[in-house]
C-alpha cells in the first residue's frame, strides 16, 4: 500500500511517459494527417537499444553516468533514424493513398519491429532486465518515500517535453513543421522543402518515444518487446482525449490517463489489476462526451 | 535589373486532359505583367505550372537565364521568386510575426529578418500593432496584408500574385492595387494574374489575355482596352 505521496509520484512518471508517446502521435497526425501505430514499436527499438548500449558501455568498462547517457543517446538516434526512415520511406510515397491503407501499412511496421526484436534480439521472446543506473535511496517526507531514481526520471522526462515544445514553437524548424502541417503548399512556395521537413519531423516525434522507452525501462527495470503496443494504445489515447493535433491536448491526455490509472490503485488498492480497464471505460465516457478532445482546434498549438 | 521570366510553349496537365496548352509569355524585368483572364482560364495553373507545383508536361521556362525545367519549388523560391497566392492562404494558427518568418524562411540572418519586418510594418502599420495576434482570428483585408507582407519577406526579384482582389471590399481592392504598384516602383517585378480588368490594366505595363489554355491576344494596356477579344471576354461581347 502507498501513501498519496508516492501514488503522486507513480502518477507523475507514468503521465509523463504517456505524455511523451501521446506527443508523437499529435505530431504525426499533425503534420501529415497520419496515425502511425507503429510508435509504440518504436519506443519499444529505443528502449532496446539503451539496453545494448548499457551493455556496451559497461562492457567497456565506462562508469555509471557514461552508461546512463548512452542509453538516451543510443535510443533517441536509432529511434529518429526509424521514424524518419519509415516516414521517408513508406509515408512520404503512401501519402496520397487512402487514410486506411496507411494505417494498415504503420500497423504492419510495427509488427514487424516487434517480431524483429522478439526472433533476433537474444532471448527475446523473454523480459530483459533493465540495469539500474540510478542511485537507489530516496527520502521520507512524512509517511511517503521518494526514490531518487522517480525523481530524477520525471524531471528529465518533463524537461524533455519542454524542450519538444520550445522546437516545436521557438524554432526555425519548429516554424516549417507548423507550416507545413498547416498548408503544405503554401509552406512550399515560401521555400519550404517538405521533403526534408517531414521526415525530420517524424525523427523528433519518434526520438520522444526512444526517450520514453529510456525512461521506462530505468524506472521499471524491466523491458519486453511487446511493451509498446499497450504503450502505444495508451498513448494514442491521451492524444486524442487532449485533442489529436494539440501538442497541450497530448500532455494533458497523458497526465489524465496515469491520474485515473492512479485514482483506481489510491482508491482501491485490491482492484489494482483492472487499472487500465477502469482508466479505459473512464476515457470512453470522456470521448462520448467530447468527441473532439478536450482541446480540439482552439489554440495554435497543432502541428 | 532582374526578374525575367520566359515561359516557352508549356503544357500542362492535370491527369489527362491538357489546362495549359503552347503557352508562352514573357516578363519583363521592371514591369508589372498582367494575366487576364476569366474562371477556368488556366490563370492559377500557370502560376502552378511556374512554381512547379504542377510541373508542365513539356515546354519551358526560365527565370534570369536559369532553367527551371528540373527543380524543386523551393530551389525556385530560392532563385528570388516570391508569391502571393490565390485567397491569401495565411497561416491561421501562426502570429502575424510569425507569418512573416515563415516568408523569411530562406533569409538566414536574423539582422536582415528583423530589418524586412520593420520595412513590412513600415508598409502595413496594422500588421505592427498586431504582430502577436493569430493571423486567422483577423479580418479579410488583414489577412490580405498578411499575406502581401509575407510574399515581400525575401525580397523577391520576381513577385507573383495571384488574383488580389478576390473576395476583398471594393475600397480594399482599390488600396492593394496601390500598394502592388508601390512595390513595382521600388524595383520588383511583377506577375499579376487577375479577372479585375479596369483597375488591373490601369496599374500594368503589358497584359496578356488568357482564354481555355491559351495566350488569345497580349499587348499594352492601351491594346488590351481597345481588343475586340478582351471586349468579348469582359465586358459582355460588345461589338
Amino acid at each position: 500500500m502507498g501513501t498519496i505521496g508516492q501514488h503522486l509520484l507513480n502518477g507523475m512518471m507514468q503521465g509523463t511517459i504517456y505524455g511523451l508517446v501521446a506527443m508523437g502521435f499529435t505530431i504525426f497526425f499533425g503534420v501529415m494527417n497520419v496515425i502511425k501505430f507503429s510508435h509504440g514499436d518504436v519506443l519499444t527499438v529505443g528502449a532496446f537499444a539503451a539496453l545494448v548500449a548499457v551493455w556496451a558501455t559497461s562492457a567497456l568498462g565506462m562508469p555509471v553516468y557514461v552508461q546512463f547517457i548512452a542509453a538516451f543517446i543510443a535510443a533517441m538516434i536509432l529511434t529518429a533514424v526509424v521514424g524518419a526512415g519509415i516516414s521517408h520511406f513508406l509515408i512520404m510515397p503512401l501519402r496520397n493513398a487512402p487514410p486506411l491503407n496507411m494505417l494498415l501499412m504503420t500497423m504492419m511496421v510495427g509488427t514487424l519491429l516487434r517480431e524483429a526484436i522478439r526472433l533476433f534480439f537474444p532471448n527475446g521472446t523473454n523480459p530483459q532486465r533493465f540495469p539500474e543506473l540510478l542511485p537507489a535511496g530516496g527520502f521520507s517526507l512524512g509517511r511517503s518515500f521518494f526514490r531518487f531514481d522517480a525523481l530524477i526520471l520525471i524531471v528529465a522526462g518533463v524537461a524533455s517535453i519542454g524542450v519538444v515544445y520550445w522546437i516545436i514553437n521557438r524554432t526555425k524548424f519548429g516554424l516549417a513543421m507548423r507550416a507545413v502541417a498547416e498548408d503544405v503548399e503554401t509552406a512550399r512556395t515560401m521555400g519550404i522543402n517538405f521533403a526534408r521537413v517531414i521526415p525530420l519531423t517524424f525523427a523528433l516525434g519518434s526520438l520522444t518515444a526512444g526517450f520514453a522507452g529510456t525512461i521506462y525501462g530505468l524506472y521499471y527495470s524491466e523491458i519486453n518487446y511487446g511493451m509498446g503496443l499497450l504503450l502505444a494504445v495508451i498513448g494514442f489515447t491521451a492524444a486524442i482525449v487532449g485533442g489529436l493535433g494539440n501538442i497541450w491536448g497530448a500532455i494533458i491526455g497523458g497526465y489524465l490517463f496515469a491520474g485515473l490509472q492512479t485514482l483506481v490503485v489510491a482508491a482501491m488498492p485490491s482492484m489494482s489489476d483492472y487499472k487500465n480497464v477502469f482508466a479505459f471505460v473512464l476515457i470512453i465516457v470522456l470521448i462520448t462526451w467530447r468527441p473532439t478532445g478536450l482541446l480540439a482546434e482552439r489554440g495554435s498549438e497543432r502541428v | 535589373m532582374t526578374g525575367r521570366l520566359i515561359v516557352q510553349d508549356i503544357y500542362t496537365a492535370y491527369d489527362r486532359a491538357d489546362v495549359l496548352s503552347g503557352l508562352s509569355i514573357e516578363v519583363v524585368p521592371g514591369t508589372i505583367t498582367c494575366i487576364l483572364g476569366s474562371n477556368g482560364a488556366g490563370k492559377s495553373t500557370l502560376i502552378r505550372s511556374i512554381l512547379r507545383l504542377t510541373p508542365p508536361r513539356a515546354g519551358s521556362i526560365a527565370f534570369d537565364g536559369i532553367t527551371l525545367d528540373t527543380m524543386q519549388t523551393h530551389d525556385i523560391i530560392g532563385l528570388g521568386i516570391a508569391c502571393i497566392p490565390e485567397g491569401r492562404r495565411i497561416f491561421a494558427k501562426m502570429t502575424v510575426e510569425e507569418n512573416l518568418r515563415v516568408g523569411a524562411y530562406l533569409v538566414s540572418s536574423e539582422r536582415a529578418i528583423q530589418m524586412r519586418l520593420a520595412k513590412v510594418y513600415e508598409t502595413f502599420p496594422r500588421l505592427k500593432e498586431r504582430a502577436k495576434q493569430l493571423a486567422g482570428t483577423m479580418s479579410g483585408g488583414e489577412q490580405a496584408m498578411v499575406s502581401i507582407g509575407r510574399g515581400l519577406m525575401t525580397e523577391p526579384k520576381l513577385l507573383v500574385i495571384d488574383e488580389p482582389s478576390l473576395g476583398l471590399s471594393p475600397l480594399f481592392v482599390q488600396e492593394n492595387f496601390n500598394v502592388i504598384r508601390r512595390i513595382n516602383e521600388t524595383g520588383v517585378t511583377v506577375l499579376l494574374v487577375e479577372q479585375n480588368v479596369n483597375q488591373t490594366l490601369a496599374i500594368s505595363h503589358y497584359g496578356y489575355v488568357l482564354s481555355q489554355g491559351r495566350i488569345v491576344v497580349h499587348g499594352t494596356p492601351a491594346v488590351l482596352s481597345a481588343d475586340a477579344e478582351v471586349q468579348r471576354a469582359y465586358f459582355g461581347g460588345a461589338h
